[in-house]
């Protein structure tokens, strides 16, 4: 696993700071989706093996969630963002 | 009825029996007025303006639009009535003065000390005085502060100020470091 994350907030930080929060690549249906799109971001996850979008929070520091894109076999991190700006949100 | 409520500090008992000061002191303050305040949404500038400007407040970083303040000048029972009132509707406030324990660190080894449980650079060109981060000490999440090129303050949770003071006497172990409460 990556050993080192760079917060955009707090710096480049010791993993150990950080907890793993899931998959960030699924997208949230809209509310009357049908029961098989909702069963699908509820439940359905691909297993790749490679580059990978993940949720991180920053648990022990200033507490955001945060976007980790990095590889799971070379443990190499392409890039890290907080969450909220991905959608168009604040700070 | 009524009931009489005694303030108690979370270090009571635990430490203060030996009172000495060594080349590296760790300070307990008794009381400490602190606050979490949080921006309301799109007003972080407005918020860290209004905070900066006024002297009467230590605004230290916690996170995006979200300081930990600290106050020399307002009692524990006004700070966050004080800031509730500067900051009007641009933050959102919360008083933490019995909710953490406000601990100061100082001596020519202090940053050693730290090193051996923060996983932060505290060198002064990457750390300078006046920088504050929340940083993992071993496994306490504290806000780390400087407050001079040889003395941090820790501000930590209440429950787990007894643990931090455990962890600093440990990680201070090769050096000279004793523990009080402090005089002011």
């Amino acid at each position: 696993m990556a050993s080192l994350i760079s917060c955009p907030h707090c710096g480049t930080r010791a993993k150990e700071e950080f907890f793993i929060r899931g998959d960030a690549t699924p997208v949230r249906p809209a509310p009357m989706a049908g029961d098989d799109m909702w069963n699908d971001y509820v439940h359905v996850r691909a297993n790749p093996r490679g580059r990978i979008r993940e949720y991180w929070q920053h648990v022990a520091g200033c507490r955001r969630w945060l976007v980790v894109e990095r590889d799971n076999f070379t443990h190499e991190v392409f890039s890290v963002s907080d969450a909220a700006a991905g959608r168009g949100g604040e700070r | 009825m009524a009931y009489d409520y005694q303030a108690v500090h979370a270090l009571d008992g635990m430490i203060g029996a030996i009172s000495e000061r060594r080349v590296n002191h760790l300070a307990a303050h008794r009381t400490t007025a602190i606050a979490m305040v949080l921006a309301a949404p799109g007003q972080t500038a407005e918020a860290a303006g209004i905070l900066v400007a006024n002297g009467e407040f230590e605004a230290r970083f916690s996170g995006p639009g979200e300081w930990l303040v600290l106050s020399e000048v307002h009692a524990p029972e006004t700070l966050a009535a004080e800031l509730g009132l500067r900051l009007g509707h641009f933050a959102f406030v919360a008083d933490q003065s019995h909710g953490r324990v406000a601990l100061t660190l100082s001596g020519p080894d202090a940053t050693r000390i730290l090193a051996n449980g923060i996983a932060v650079d505290l060198h002064p060109d990457a750390f300078p005085v006046g920088r504050a981060a929340n940083v993992l000490c071993n496994h306490l999440s504290v806000n780390l502060a400087r407050t001079g090129e040889t003395s941090f303050d820790l501000v930590v949770m209440r429950s787990f100020a007894d643990a931090l003071v455990g962890d600093l006497k440990v990680m201070a172990r090769s050096f000279d470091l004793s523990v009080d409460f402090a005089t002011r």
